[in-house]
């Protein structure tokens, strides 16, 4: 049985991953800093741990050593801290680049040795704000860059054997968004200008993220390594002028 | 002064652009011609500094002429500046093949014919190491699409490779080739975006959302004519000798962005 890793899966994106490798047929290993929550899909297996420290990673690991091989490793979990660079404490950088940069870091290199004797696929979640910036996120685009460039430094190492690849997601409607849009002064507005900005005229959800997933898991995307796929909807693809909204 | 002893041609060179270019490019020593369809240009006022030279670049019989005065009087040219351009506001269903063919013919075809014709005099300056500048006009619109420009958007692109292919051709001959990719810049056919029916201004208030224009950037404003002219006539001089095969953008880092959703 093939055995998919899924770090941060507790909610959002990584609970639609986890959901959606369950229906591909993996085993599903979920991982996260907290305990295992009541939404977490009975049938997958749960691992309380940091993916910011090594030995998090490696009790990630030896979890999923117990249910059979390492497939696939998808690196989802990530946090952000909504502060501009003057702003951002140091407390900030360990959290962000902790989890963020050396999480992923930490899963890579641990997988990767089994991964390149048996073969494997990493999937790791990088950012539309890591090639144009999101305002008072520095910490958090900064650390989406590292991750993309990371992928393509594991694809051109570890090939052929290893594939690797990231998702850069768009907007996608998790419970941090939706706190964002009640939070603004006109609501209805405010949804209104996004759907605007969005050529597909809706915003993502966790499940097109974990379409993508799947199928870059899959042997449809045998011949794609170190590639950085957007799923937004087309939102990048337009300006961020567009004077019909003013 | 740093274009003293040059000769430069500037196409579009009476439009808002290219008219900060040429003054510029005179005010730095060159010797410079301003080719453009009309005397006064996009602009409708009376002509600058340099040498007015009619041309439409559409036309190779006229490229190829213009071309040959060039030769005539200067013997080289050490600098031409692909700033002429048009720009249909419009959804490709709405564009005519007519307007699709036009702003190919200007925007590609006339930077293609420029730059063909102008190639011998440029090797002519390209000698004892110092180098001819080839500066086309790309935009950000060739990266992300603002809505209703689709044929722009379209030339603009073609523009941004057929620049890495002309630097990739002629490097070795010591011609440089760059574009310069800018953003919103006050000119005449900025005005006319915010004025137009299409996905513009749309008969809205012209001075709010100007300022909203210029609230979305990260620099508050929107571009001058004279920002662009920076550029190139750095691009153009012994300055920037190693400079080729990129897409200059200059937009006051409006395309460094993700939309900025109005929260």
């Amino acid at each position: 049985m093939s055995v998919a890793i899924v770090t941060g899966a507790g909610r959002g994106i990584g609970l639609a991953i986890t959901q959606r490798l369950m229906a591909d047929g993996y085993t599903v290993l979920g991982c996260g800093r907290s305990a295992r929550g009541a939404a977490f899909p009975e049938g997958a297996h749960w691992v309380q741990a940091s993916v910011a420290s090594a030995s998090g990673a490696a009790d990630i690991l030896r979890g999923a050593h117990q249910l059979g091989e390492v497939a696939l490793l998808v690196n989802n979990a990530g946090v952000q801290v909504e502060k501009s660079a003057a702003d951002s404490l140091d407390a900030d950088w360990d959290a962000v680049i902790g989890v963020n940069c050396r999480g992923v870091f930490n899963m890579c290199r641990a997988v990767l040795p089994e991964m390149e004797r048996t073969g494997g696929v990493i999937v790791n979640i990088g950012s539309i704000s890591a090639s144009a910036a999101d305002p008072s996120m520095a910490l958090y685009n900064a650390s989406k860059g590292f991750v993309h460039a990371l992928t393509r430094s594991i694809a051109v190492d570890h090939g052929p054997h290893v594939r690797c690849n990231a998702i850069a997601p768009g907007w996608i409607m998790t419970e941090m968004a939706d706190d964002a849009f009640a939070l603004a002064r006109d609501p209805a507005a405010a949804t209104a200008d996004a759907l605007a900005r969005h050529p597909v005229g809706r915003m993502g959800t966790p499940e097109d993220v974990a379409n993508m997933v799947a199928w870059l898991a899959s042997d449809q995307a045998g011949y794609v390594s170190g590639a950085i796929f957007t799923v937004d909807g087309g939102m990048t693809a337009a300006s961020p002028l567009n004077p019909g909204l003013f | 002064m740093t274009l003293t002893g040059k000769t430069a041609l500037v196409t579009g060179g009476r439009g808002g652009i290219g008219r900060a270019i040429c003054a510029r490019f005179a005010r730095e020593g060159a010797r410079v011609y301003a080719a453009d369809l009309s005397e006064g240009g996009s602009l409708d006022a009376p002509g600058g500094d340099a040498e007015f030279l009619r041309l439409d670049v559409s036309s190779e019989d006229e490229v190829r002429a213009a071309m040959a005065r060039v030769g005539t009087e200067a013997s080289k040219l050490d600098i031409l500046v692909n700033a002429a351009g048009i720009e249909i506001e419009k959804t490709i269903e709405h564009t005519t093949l007519d307007e699709w063919n036009r702003s190919f013919a200007v925007n590609v075809t006339g930077t293609f014919l420029a730059s063909k014709y102008a190639l011998p005099l440029m090797r002519k300056a390209a000698k004892d190491g110092t180098t001819a500048s080839l500066i086309n006009f790309g935009s950000y619109d060739g990266f992300i699409a603002d809505p209703g420009l689709a044929a722009y958007c379209a030339t603009k692109g073609a523009v941004h490779a057929l620049t890495r292919a002309m630097a990739c051709d002629h490097g070795p001959e010591g011609i440089r080739v760059n574009a310069i990719c800018p953003g919103y810049i006050d000119t005449p056919m900025l005005q006319s975006f915010f004025a137009g029916d299409g996905s513009g201004g749309g008969g809205k208030d012209i001075g709010a959302l100007q300022q909203a224009v210029r609230d979305v950037h990260p620099m508050r404003s929107y571009g001058t004519p004279e920002d662009i002219a920076n550029l190139v006539n750095w691009l153009a001089s012994d300055e920037a000798r190693y400079a080729s095969g990129q897409l200059w953008v200059l937009d006051g880092g409006l395309s460094a962005q993700v939309q900025q959703m109005r929260l």
